[in-house]
Parts: structure tokens; C-alpha cells; sequence
């Protein structure tokens, strides 16, 4: 088989994964005494109406961050479990920057915030990647201790910032974000090109920001010099030593850069939607990250589509659970099936394509 | 020869009729016909990717053929698997020994094939059993030593008493002398041939072809999935099979030109490296290679040899000492600063350190040379230049490729080591440091390797070649040290050096013998 056909057999793994995924689902939802094709249809339909689409959009947006700060850690078999912890701070740290700034132009007000918000990321992911360098610490341990600390060191921080102007709620947050501090959102663009997007939509620039993201990492990782070094250090870290490439300060700078990118993960929430970071801020998206950059492959543009999956059954779930009374619980499981069926497929997918090289060795 | 009378006229035990194997765009096994006589050693040579290795996996049932018959005592069979070869009588020794390191000798024998009663393993009946095949053959061993503490050689023994002990009365050892020292060679064919005269038949697969003259009765040479000539061992040469093998005449010969001494290149002062664990594996080895010089570290494996080329190219600090390459002192020098400074290194694991196998050939060809401003564009890599470079490399070095993108590990051994060395070469180095250059390689990819050497000396380049391949060292080398427990145990210019000398040297004997200047 020629290297372009071995490709394929790759690139339709995750397709095989899904696949697979949705069978179990339908066996699932006949046990429930339901059709798995009306179910299937239903959330088709519901997922076509633009609102549905805003809302995909809108989910996948944070989703994209997180595969991509899971990625490029994973790039380099770096397995940074930390993304969770990283976006938390990450938030809290550009919530600072958004309520502390005033009377800025909205221009260098975003910029402040994305800059706090990256390096509250990178502050998370410093002692774990410092650890890692310099004593050899594994940083799956390391990174899933992070997680706690940070969860608890931001709750105790956000009751000292807390806002203590609203009275006798029991609202803990901290005060509102000024104007500056708001992404103008995709609306008025996406309406005007002939969308007809509903207003209450939350979906925002940070949209844009993420596909470009992706591209560049892409590019970067693709056609730089420093990308073909990561590549050559992933694929055999001995042979990248032995041709002068330092591979633990690769690994290094790519820790850093993965809670770079996870400090993003939460911004669209932040200063899209809400407006202020509240004891509710959401959780678990730098878990789900790991799922998006698993059926990625790690690969930074296929991040894209692997977020879009997860926001289109996200929605779904919300269709079926109106509509045809289906639990979203099912949606969740199909979701779990195809993380589990892609690390199956991927295996056996890897033994055939083993086993077509060592053919064209022999 | 009384012993090759009786071959000749011994039943047929194993026939292959015809046998075919085609992958996606290779042939390789072309309608392959081969009888194997009962109580002979029938050896199977062929260069790298001749379909050595296939027409094997057939017979043991690892591949199922497209075409032709297998034929068992003249009786057709079908090879479904290990299990139906096992049951036939196949036995194989595998190149890389399929054993448990922490079980004992005994154990890893039974294992599999444990004779039990009531559910629990018959342990002493098992050792008795174990015991009288060994006797029977001479395979001297310690039935309750740990594998994990045995040496290569008694781990092959382990696994010839692994397949005998299933009842093998045909043998495939495949490639059994590459992971040997001489002494344990020696020990191999005195096992061999006992086996042989107690009626067992061995295949023995192997490019060396000294060892396939010395042990064979009869020899099978097969180039590009075809048998080319089945001959008889005591009518046949070395330039005659190596000529069959590759299709052309080899010279087996490379002619040494004498060195003119130059400056001194590479310079090793007092080196001491720790290996693994913090041992010394290298104590105060001092030598210097001159320019249009080739010398040569000479021993048995793993008496330091890995542990001084990684300290010299970087990948290993010295523990004391100091390196210096062209008169800079490069001991505290990254690996990327010494090979700026002029240091190529041929690794002796290529496919460890060498390449990156997922990675394209062209790809491959810039590793370590990527950093250079002849492939930079800004922050990105040139494309282009790299394109052209890789182009220009595969063709004065007639590395074949069948794509842009092909991968270095759908090259053959021959062709990933060329890559490597097209890649060594490029960029005019001073200093070559060539660890087991042709390890693995066949003949017709080991003469390019001793002709690119022999060139590149003539050059003026300084090459330390690092081999456990005595006529190697004595065919290539100007000035050989022999390396003996981390120490330089003689050195010696090569007119004055021989085999037999060497070879005390190696095992630790010889008086300590003054330095050889050139």
C-alpha cells in the first residue's frame, strides 16, 4: 500500500470510532424503548435550527482551546493533565485584569486580559514543568495535584476580590467586568453574511480567535524549524538527541506553551457570557479537552472538528432530552463510547498499519 | 567428506514447492523451490530483503503464502500458525530471543509446554526431562540460573533447548551469529553440529558467508525472492557466493592506502565515562586520530565501546578527561556545539539513534543539519533547499526512494545506513566517528560502506572507527587500540597487528604494549 493509502486508513479511524460510538448508543436508547433513527433524526433536525448551530459554535469554542493546549503537550509526550487547573487560574487571573482595568479602550483592555489570562495558565504550568525538568517528576501526578490547589487557592482568592456591593445575596463573584471588557460577539457579522442567528446568542469573537489558533499552531508545528525538531523528539527522542536537538528543554517549552493555551479555555465564558467569574465558573472543559485532542490525534487543525462533534452531541443532548424525552445521560454515554471506541480503533488501526509497513519492509 | 556422502542420500524432510508471497509492490518470495535433507545444515543466504526472513515466516506459519506447497515427509501440509509448525516439528530461534529475563533457565523452557499433574507443574519430572536433552546435546547449562543473568550466547542455547525440548526435529536459527562474540560462535557450531549428528536438521539463515562455508553442508542463495543456486558447501567460495548473492563481483578486498600522517583531529586525554548505574565503563582512555587516518577501538562488546562514543558525541558526560576536536576542547560542549565544531557520528544503533523512523527520508537526511542556514528561511525550514539537498544526497549515494514522503522505515538496512551516512557526510565534517558501521548490513552494502571510509580518509577526514568485527578492523584501520574493560589494553600501528595478538588482547591477556605511533 503506498504511504497516501496508509493515510487514509488513518484519517478514517476516528470516523470508524464514531461510528462505532453511535451504534452503542442505539442499542442503549432501544433498551430505554425508543427509536435510535427517530432519536438520530430528531437531533439532526434540532441541531440545524441556527440557534442550535450558535449554540455549537458556542460550546466548541472553549473546547478548542483546551484540545489545543492538550495537544501540543501530548505532541511531545508530555501528558499534561493539568489543563483544567491552568484554564481555572488562567480565568481567574484575566477576571482580575477585566474588573481591575478601568477607562481603557476595549482594544488594550482584551489584549491585558488574553495576556493575564495566558500567563495565569503559565504560572500553573510552571511548577509542574520546572518539577519535570529538574527532578524528573511525572507530570500526569503533578498536573492532577495542580487541579486541586487550584480549585481551592481561586475560591479563597475570589472571597478576598469578592464583590461585597450585593446586599444579602449569597452570591459570591467578583464585581462586573467594565464594557471594555466584553468580546463583541459573531452576531451582527454572521447576520449580515445571511445567518439568522438568534440575539441571545453568546457566540463570540474568541470563535475566531481559536480556529486561527489552530491554524497556526498547525503551521508552526508543520513548517518551522522548531517544528520539525518537536516531530524528530516525539518520534524517537534518542535519535533527536543524538543529532544535537535537546529534547527536555522541547518538552520544556512546550509544558509551558500547553498552560499558555490553556489559560484561553475559559475566556470565551468570561467575557462572552457572563461578565464576571463566579463560584459557578465552569468546570471539567480541560477534561474534555483531552477527549477533543484524543479524537484529534493531536493534531492542531483536527482539534476543529473534534470540538465541533463534541458541541453538536453537547446540543443534541439538549434536543433529545426536550423533545423526544430521551435522558441526556445517553448523549453522555455515547460521548464516553467514542472516547473508548477511538483508543480501540487507534489501536487496531496502529497494529494494521504496522503490520502494512512491516510488509513493505520485507 | 564421509558426513556428505550420507546427506546426499538421506531422506527429504522438508520440500518447498513454488512458494510465492507477494506484499503491495514487492515479489518477495518468487516461486521458491528448496528441499531440506534429513540430518543436514542447509543455510539460506541472501542480501537484506533477499526473502530470507519471508520464505521462514511461511514455513513456521507466521505468513501464509499466495502460491505453491509445503511438503513435510512427503506429505503436503498447510502451516496454519506457530502452533501446527510446532506440532509438525518446526522449531525457531528467533534474533532476538523470545525469553522471561527473571525466570530460571528450566522455567523458561517448560514454559508453555509445563507437564502437570493434578494442575500443578511436575517440576522435577520437567527437570529431568530438560536435563537429558541437554546432556544429549551437549548444551551446557545451568537448568536454575536466571536468564536475566545468562550471557547471549547461553540465552541461545536456552532457546535451541526450548525448541528441542517441543520436540523440533527441524531447526531455523535466523541470523544466530550476528549477537555472538567469536568464542561463542565457536560454541554455537559445536552444538550445531552435534545436533546434526544426532539427526536433526538445521536451517541456518545468515550473510556471513566464512560462517556459512565453515558450518553448512549445502547452501541456498536467494536474491530478490528467487533461489538463484542451491551449492554444495565444500565446492563453494566466498567471492563465488558473494557474487551469486549480489548479482555481481564483489571485492571482498578493500585495498588500504597508507595514511600520510596528518595533524592530530580528535584528541581523547584521560577520558573516564560512568556507565548505567554509575559503574566506570571507561578509565583514562587517551588516544588522538590524525587527519587521513582511520584508527580503530577494537574488543568484544560491552567493554566500553558504547559509553566512550557517547561521551565523545556528547550524549554522555566524561566523568574526568578531556575531548578535543581540531585542538578546540570540546568536553563541555553540547551535542549540536561539536557537531558545529565538525563532528559526524555514524551510530552503532541505527535505528535508535540514527534516524527517525516515522519520519521521511528527506527528512531524515537534514537531521542534525537542520539548523544550518542553507535550510532556514526566517524561523521556518526551507523546503525547497532541503528538497534539493535530500535529491542531490540520494543520488550520489543511490539511496532509492519510492516517494517524497516514503518513511525511513520502509528502506531496507542497507538503504536506512547509506541515508545515515549520505547524512554523516554532508557539510564536510573533520572528525567521522563510526560506531559498527556495517552491523546488520549485507555484503554488497558493506563493500559501499569500506569504500566510502576508504575515500573519505583520503580526504583527510579523521575517522575512529569503533567495530567488534576483527577483520574489519584489520581490513580498514591504520592504527588499532583494543579495548578491554574500559581500558586501552594495547595499541598497535597495522603492520604490526594479527588476529591471533588481537584476539589475546580482546580477552585480557598480552603484556601491556607501548603506544603506536604512526
Amino acid at each position: 500500500m503506498r504511504p497516501g493509502g496508509l493515510l487514509l486508513v488513518q484519517a478514517a479511524t476516528p470516523m470508524v470510532a464514531v461510528f462505532a460510538g453511535g451504534l452503542i448508543a442505539s442499542a442503549i436508547i432501544l433498551a430505554i424503548h425508543e427509536n435510535p433513527l427517530r432519536v438520530f433524526a430528531l437531533m439532526a433536525a434540532f441541531n440545524m435550527q441556527p440557534s442550535s448551530v450558535a449554540s455549537i459554535l458556542t460550546s466548541a469554542t472553549p473546547l478548542i482551546f483546551a484540545g489545543l493546549a492538550t495537544a501540543i503537550g501530548f505532541r511531545v509526550n508530555v501528558f499534561n493533565i493539568g489543563v483544567e487547573g491552568q484554564y481555572y487560574v488562567g480565568a481567574f487571573a484575566a477576571s482580575l485584569a477585566a474588573f481591575g482595568l478601568r477607562g481603557v479602550p476595549a482594544a488594550l483592555h482584551l489584549t491585558v486580559i488574553v495576556a493575564a489570562a495566558m500567563l495565569g495558565g503559565l504560572l500553573w504550568v510552571w511548577v509542574p514543568a520546572v518539577l519535570k525538568r529538574r527532578r524528573g517528576a511525572h507530570e500526569v501526578i503533578t498536573t492532577i495535584m495542580m487541579n486541586y490547589i487550584a480549585f481551592n487557592v481561586v475560591l479563597y482568592l475570589l472571597g478576598l476580590v469578592r464583590d461585597r456591593n450585593l446586599g444579602s445575596t449569597a452570591r459570591i463573584r467578583t464585581p462586573l467586568f467594565p464594557p471594555s471588557a466584553q468580546m463583541p460577539r459573531l452576531t451582527p457579522l454572521l447576520n449580515a453574511l445571511g445567518a439568522s442567528i438568534p440575539s441571545y446568542s453568546t457566540l463570540n469573537w474568541f470563535l475566531g480567535i481559536a480556529l486561527a489558533l489552530a491554524l497556526v499552531v498547525w503551521f508552526w508545528l508543520r513548517r518551522s524549524r522548531f517544528g520539525y525538531e518537536v516531530r524528530a523528539a516525539a518520534l524517537n527522542a534518542p535519535a533527536a538527541e543524538a543529532a544535537g536537538i535537546n529534547v527536555a528543554q522541547i518538552q520544556f517549552v512546550m509544558f509551558l506553551l500547553s498552560g499558555a493555551a490553556a489559560g484561553l479555555v475559559g475566556l470565551s465564558d468570561l467575557l462572552g457570557r457572563t461578565g464576571y467569574f463566579d463560584i459557578d465558573f465552569p468546570k471539567g472543559l480541560g477534561f474534555l479537552g483531552i477527549s477533543v485532542a484524543l479524537l484529534a490525534r493531536n493534531d492542531p487543525l483536527g482539534v476543529i472538528p473534534a470540538a465541533l462533534l463534541f458541541g453538536y452531541l453537547d446540543r443534541g443532548a439538549e434536543g433529545i432530552q426536550a423533545f423526544a424525552s430521551v435522558p441526556r445521560e445517553v448523549i453522555t454515554i455515547l460521548e464516553a463510547v467514542i472516547i473508548l471506541a477511538i483508543v480501540v480503533a487507534y489501536e487496531i488501526m496502529g497494529r494494521y498499519v504496522r503490520a502494512l509497513r512491516k510488509q513493505e519492509v520485507a | 567428506m564421509a558426513s556428505h556422502d550420507v546427506e546426499a542420500t538421506a531422506p527429504v524432510l522438508l520440500e518447498l514447492q513454488e512458494i510465492t508471497k507477494r506484499f503491495p509492490g514487492v515479489l518477495a518470495n518468487d516461486r521458491i523451490s528448496l528441499s531440506v535433507r534429513e540430518g543436514e545444515i542447509h543455510a539460506l543466504v541472501g542480501e537484506n530483503g533477499a526473502g530470507k526472513t519471508t520464505l521462514m515466516n511461511i514455513l513456521y506459519g507466521l505468513d501464509q503464502p499466495d502460491g505453491g506447497r509445503v511438503v513435510w515427509r512427503g506429505r503436503a501440509v498447510v502451516v496454519r500458525g506457530p502452533g501446527t509448525a510446532l506440532r509438525l516439528g518446526v522449531g525457531m530461534v528467533h534474533q532476538h530471543f523470545m525469553l522471561l529475563p527473571p525466570f530460571t533457565v528450566l522455567e523458561n523452557v517448560i514454559l508453555g509446554a509445563e507437564p502437570a499433574r493434578a494442575g500443578v507443574v511436575a517440576l522435577r519430572e520437567a527437570r529431568a526431562r530438560v536435563a537429558r536433552l541437554a546432556d544429549q546435546y551437549g548444551l551446557d547449562l545451568d537448568l536454575d540460573a536466571r536468564v536475566e543473568a545468562l550471557s547471549v550466547g547461553e540465552q541461545q542455547r536456552v532457546e535451541i533447548l526450548k525448541a528441542l525440548y517441543r520436540g523440533a526435529q527441524l531447526l531455523i536459527l535466523d541470523e544466530p551469529t550476528a549477537v555472538l562474540v567469536p568464542q561463542e560462535v565457536r560454541e554455537l557450531f559445536r552444538n550445531l553440529r552435534r545436533l546434526r549428528d544426532q539427526g536433526r536438521t538445521i536451517i541456518f539463515i545468515s550473510h556471513k558467508l566464512d560462517e556459512v562455508l565453515e558450518i553448512a553442508g549445502r547452501i541456498t542463495v536467494l536474491r530478490r525472492g528467487r533461489v538463484i543456486d542451491t551449492v554444495e558447501a565444500p565446492r563453494a567460495g566466498p567471492a563465488m557466493l558473494a557474487e551469486l548473492m549480489v548479482g555481481r563481483p564483489v571485492l571482498m578486498n578493500v585495498s588500504r592506502s597508507p595514511a600520510p600522517p596528518g595533524a592530530a583531529r580528535l584528541e581523547v586525554r584521560g577520558l573516564s565515562v560512568e556507565g548505567a548505574g554509575g559503574r566506570l565503563r571507561v578509565r583514562d582512555v587517551s588516544f588522538s586520530v590524525r587527519a587521513g587516518e582511520i584508527y580503530a577501538i577494537a574488543g568484544v562488546q560491552g567493554n566500553g565501546q558504547t559509553e566512550l562514543v557517547e561521551s565523545i558525541v556528547g550524549l554522555r558526560a566524561a566523568a574526568a578527561g578531556r575531548i578535543l576536536v581540531a585542538g578546540r576542547d570540546v568536553t563541555a560542549l553540547s551535542v549540536a556545539a561539536r557537531r558545529a565544531a565538525g563532528l559526524a557520528h555514524i551510530p552503532e544503533d541505527r535505528h535508535r539513534l540514527g534516524l527517525v523512523l516515522p519520519m521521511s527520508a528527506r527528512e531524515n537526511l537534514i537531521l542534525g543539519h537542520h539548523r544550518r542556514a542553507a535550510f532556514t528561511g526566517g524561523l521556518l525550514l526551507d523546503d525547497r533547499a532541503v528538497d534539493r539537498f535530500a535529491a542531490a544526497r540520494c543520488r550520489e549515494y543511490d539511496i532509492r526512494l519510492a516517494g517524497r514522503a516514503t518513511p525511513a522505515l520502509a528502506l531496507s538496512g542497507g538503504n536506512q545506513q547509506r541515508l545515515v551516512v549520505a547524512r554523516e557526510f554532508a557539510f564536510t565534517p573533520i572528525v567521522l566517528i563510526a560506531a559498527q558501521p556495517t552491523r546488520g548490513l549485507d555484503v554488497g552494502a558493506t563493500e559501499f560502506v569500506y569504500r566510502t571510509l576508504q575515500r573519505i580518509k583520503a580526504q583527510g577526514l579523521a575517522v575512529l572507527l569503533v567495530s567488534v568485527d576483527l577483520e574489519e578492523v584489520l581490513a580498514l584501520a591504520d592504527r588499532i587500540a583494543v579495548l578491554y574493560n574500559g581500558r586501552i589494553a594495547g595499541e598497535f600501528r597495522r603492520e604490526d597487528a594479527d588476529a591471533a595478538a588481537l584476539g589475546l588482547y580482546m580477552t585480557g591477556g598480552g603484556p601491556p604494549a607501548e603506544p603506536a605511533v604512526p
